[in-house]
């Protein structure tokens, strides 16, 4: 600047404010872009489990629980509960089920059953309260039919006079999908690693994802997701 | 004690009073520099350098070397020309030939004394020193960091890289002369009276009033008024500075004005980021526990 | 493999006697391929180092008057710090913001930064041409609170301080020293704000010496908001070595980790990338407001200017790039790539910064490069920083898991602990 001829000092700040808003307006998307995994991993995953466009059947109209139980209105006061997509699969081929006899109680988030798979017994927790009126028998007599249909074939029957308080504690309709799609990052981001393992046609649907992810301690895995881990 | 010894006795205490009075009047009271009693005044010293008198005698390289216990460099010799020539560990001050549009032109070279130094804010032991007469000097408290080497906008600063018992090398104004109450060397060497020694501001108006004196034979402009804040050697010239080897890109802001912004922030950080960062760590506390109260049962 | 139990009881000094000697011995393979090369430099390094203390830095070194830092300054002192700053951001991350899936690396990193600055403060009093004399600023003989240098040197010092007394707890647990572990332990979130606080300061410091080379730094390079850019630089250039330092030590360590951490290990990689990105991301648009507003744009046709986008668009946003592919495929060696990427281009900045763009219009012949020695001393010291590490992991735990007393306090201390690694959600009430 000599002081003899004009000089605008501002000159560019035209240009600066507007890369400004410019970086403000792609931050946004370039930060989701880097927190959702890509799509490619969603497709080579559908390529190992066939079928559906979405991972884990999540039926409306049902209360689910955290630890993979649901929960369904049946008739005044009762509820039918079962074990969820996600938790058949996660466990794969089950071997037995153990159901409490009529007349036990229930509360919600202890103990509900086991599940007997291979020589491990995996507990599940209950998602409901309240006291056991009757039981699936055919489901005792072929627990195969979990892993073929698990919204059709109910465990229990079970009268619960506090349902409405216990459907605060469970999930449903767009929370449940949300949760769901959690659940389902999560389980991608630990089979990655043995992204080598889980391309092994067909004997995911018996053996169950668990046991991809690691064969000697696949029943950890499983009671971290059933929220019945020890410790 | 007889006579003769009583006068003997006082003659050596007077002799000796003598000695010692002004020995201890050198070291203790600074004598009154004579020319014009600059120091006297605490104002800043300046040197006018008129190129334009400058016949490239090298007087001045010559008491400069000898002034610093220098090796005297050969001033007959003027195949030195045909290079341009920067200062050295051994040369504080060097003579340059420039062909310029108006003949030939001989510039003096040497530290600027800013009135600013970077390289004054640079060292960080005070090894480099403003004084308050003017001159920037070096002590030997330097750590041979270098950092005022990069910082000066002339490149002044010169380092012993051959020595294990390094110095950093550059005109000190003859602060030492000073001191004595003598000018510079170079100014005393001068035999065309191109340099001149006095306060700053009248080295200004000297050099003000010689370009308006004779139109036409100088540039407008005093090299060293106002570059980097303003500095102790001012330079006059019948062409423009560019072409005599001068930068006059340097700007008017003193040179440590450009790390005062970051220097100013420092205890600006320490106060706020302590608090900022102990007030999330105490929030997130709260998160934790509801959390884990909140969890999986 | 679990800690030294050996620590047991240090009573008096014989025992500490005892037990340091018997540490002292290799406890791996003496004559490994790494150990092969790199001892021989360790030892030419050292006897450089008499050298150059004996006859001077011209005697060693290719300085001149007209380029006074060399490689020491531009890249032992200015990219090592970058590189140790990992440390500063993971302790911000595991300690200020409690997040436990960092937690594993964290030591590791902090012991790597504490290494880095003691040993290049090394390097730097080897530049030093009167040595000497550092006494002089510590000691308050004549303090220059002018000088931005003045600033950086004391931040180093009381970082020193702080990253030991961070990484002291595992110097307890070494010994078996109880108590004093745990009094070390209250001192960690203390010296971590302090940590961060003055790694701010001297990352941007660095940056900020060379505001007064204003006219001698290429105007591509030269900004006022050069300490902003180095700051926000040695964000993503820690994190790229912790992955970079992390994957290495992964393989040479591996016995000392658990299957848990082994797989936790790629979590941190992801996660490490995904801030790598995202500050790499913030980074490019820094520079290309600082160009838009330096008005410098008539320098791009020039090779300087070449060489600028060069650094631009291959070191900074490349990387960026890759760090964003790789971490949402998951792909752990895209995101090592991208890690040395960006590793290369803060060598490369630096390195711009202090001795390429430094006086660029100088002519080639008489610009700076390093010679051999310098070369070799630093590669010395770098070798000697790596010895050290494997000597103290290989014995604290750093890597390996903390002695069972130790752990058991800190889940005391903590009063709460996730273990999940399933995120949480929470259940709205309907």
């Amino acid at each position: 600047m000599d002081g003899f001829s004009y000089v605008d000092i501002f000159a560019t700040k035209h240009i600066e404010y507007l890369l400004v808003i410019g970086f403000l307006l792609l931050f946004i998307p370039f930060w989701r872009l880097l927190n959702r995994p890509a799509k490619a991993i969603f497709e080579a995953a559908e390529r190992i489990i066939p079928a559906i466009s979405e991972w884990f059947r999540l039926p409306e109209g049902r209360y689910y629980h955290l630890g993979h139980s649901w929960a369904i209105p049946e008739g005044h006061q009762t509820v039918k509960v079962g074990i969820d997509d996600f938790a058949q699969k996660l466990v794969g081929k089950i071997n037995g089920v153990q159901i409490p006899a009529p007349g036990s109680t229930l509360h919600q988030g202890d103990k509900g059953w086991t599940l007997k798979v291979e020589s491990k017994t995996i507990d599940m927790l209950s998602p409901v309260g309240g006291k056991v009126v009757a039981i699936n028998e055919e489901v005792l007599r072929s627990p195969e039919t979990l892993n073929q249909d698990p919204y059709n074939n109910w465990l229990m029957e079970v009268e619960t006079p506090k349902f409405a308080v216990d459907k605060r504690q469970l999930l449903s309709g767009s929370l449940a999908r949300k949760w769901m799609e959690e659940v389902r990052e999560s389980l991608l981001s630990r089979m990655n690693y043995n992204l080598g393992l889980v391309y092994q046609d067909g004997g995911l649907l018996v053996d169950g994802m668990a046991r991809h992810l690691d064969r000697e301690k696949w029943d950890e895995i499983v009671k971290d997701y059933f929220l019945v881990a020890e410790g | 004690m007889n006579r003769r010894k009583f006068l003997k006795v006082l003659g050596g205490g007077i002799v000796g009073g003598g000695i010692a009075g002004a020995a201890l009047g050198n070291i203790v009271i600074p004598k009154k520099l004579k020319a014009e009693g600059p120091a006297a005044a605490k104002e800043f010293v300046g040197i006018l350098v008129d190129t334009t008198r400058c016949v490239g005698c090298r007087a001045c390289e010559e008491a400069c070397a000898q002034a610093n216990h220098m090796p005297e460099p050969d001033i007959s010799d003027s195949s030195v020309f045909e290079k341009r020539r920067d200062t050295t560990v051994t040369q504080l001050t060097v003579v340059n030939r420039f062909e310029t549009s108006k003949g030939e032109v001989f510039v003096k070279k040497q530290c600027m004394h800013c009135n600013q130094p970077g390289c004054v804010a640079a060292c960080l032991v005070k090894a480099m020193e403003k004084r308050k007469e003017g001159p920037v000097t070096w002590e030997k408290n330097c750590m041979g960091c270098r950092y005022c080497m990069p910082s000066c906008p002339f490149d002044i600063p010169k380092f012993e890289y051959h020595s294990a018992n390094p110095k950093i090398q550059k005109c000190s104004l003859c602060w030492d002369r000073l001191e004595k109450g003598e000018v510079p060397a170079c100014v005393e060497a001068c035999p065309e009276n191109a340099l001149t020694f006095g306060p700053r501001r009248k080295m200004i108006e000297e050099g003000n009033s010689r370009i308006y004196r004779n139109p036409g034979d100088y540039i407008t402009h005093i090299y060293g008024e106002h570059e980097v804040g303003g500095t102790g050697y001012l330079y006059l010239s019948k062409v423009p500075f560019e072409q005599i080897g001068f930068r006059t890109d340097l700007g008017t802001t003193a040179y440590p004005e450009y790390s005062k912004g970051f220097l100013y922030s420092v205890p600006l950080v320490l106060l706020l980021w302590p608090a900022f960062l102990i007030g999330m760590h105490t929030l997130t506390k709260r998160e934790e526990e509801k959390r884990a109260k909140g969890g999986a049962r | 493999m679990k800690a030294t139990a050996t620590a047991g009881q240090i009573k008096n000094l014989r025992d500490f006697w005892v037990f340091l000697r018997s540490e002292l011995k290799p406890k791996g393979k003496i004559f490994t391929p790494f150990n092969v090369i790199s001892l021989p430099i360790i030892l030419l390094g050292g006897a450089l180092i008499v050298y150059r203390l004996v006859k001077g830095l011209g005697a060693v070194t290719n300085l001149s008057q007209e380029f006074p830092w060399g490689i020491w300054i531009g890249f032992d002192v200015m990219v090592g710090v970058a590189f140790a700053g990992g440390a500063y951001i993971l302790t911000f991350v595991v300690y200020i913001l409690r997040s436990e899936k960092y937690h594993p690396v964290v030591r590791a990193t902090v012991l790597n930064g504490f290494l880095a600055y003691v040993f290049y403060a090394g390097a730097i009093l080897l530049d030093l041409g009167r040595w000497w004399n550092i006494i002089n600023p510590v000691i308050g003989n004549k303090f220059g609170v002018n000088s931005v240098l003045f600033l950086v040197s004391w931040h180093f010092l009381l970082y020193m301080i702080s990253l030991f007394i961070e990484f002291s707890p595992a110097v307890a647990e070494w010994l078996g020293f109880k108590r004093v572990r745990k009094i070390l332990a209250s001192l960690t979130v203390g010296a971590v704000i302090f940590g961060i606080a003055l790694s701010t300061l001297h990352q941007s410091g660095l940056g900020a010496l060379f505001l007064m080379a204003k006219d001698k730094i290429h105007p591509l390079w030269y900004t006022q908001f050069i300490p902003v850019l180095f700051f926000t630089s040695s964000i993503f250039a820690g994190l790229s070595m912790v992955i970079f330092e992390g994957s290495i030590s992964h393989k040479v360590f591996s016995h000392q980790i658990d299957q848990k951490h082994q797989k936790s290990f790629n979590q941190i990689v992801i996660g490490l990338g995904k801030a790598c990105a995202g500050a790499l991301f913030v980074y490019f648009f820094m520079k290309v407001l600082i160009f838009i507003h330096g008005k410098h744009w008539a320098y791009l046709a020039t090779p300087m200017g070449y060489w600028y986008l060069v650094e631009l668009f291959g070191l900074v946003l490349l990387p960026c790039v890759l760090f964003l592919r790789g971490v949402r495929f998951e792909n752990l060696s895209v995101i090592r790539v991208a890690a040395i990427l960006s590793m290369l281009g803060i060598i490369i900045n630096r390195l711009n910064i202090s001795v390429i763009a430094y006086k660029w219009y100088v002519p080639w012949s008489q610009r700076y490069f390093p010679s051999w020695m310098e070369i070799v001393i630093t590669m010395a010291i770098i070798l000697a920083e790596v010895w050290v590490f494997r000597w103290i992991v290989n014995r604290m735990p750093v890597i390996q898991e903390s002695p069972e007393w130790a752990r058991e306090e800190k889940t005391h201390e903590e009063s709460v602990t996730i273990r999940k690694e399933v995120p949480q959600w929470t259940v709205s009430a309907t």
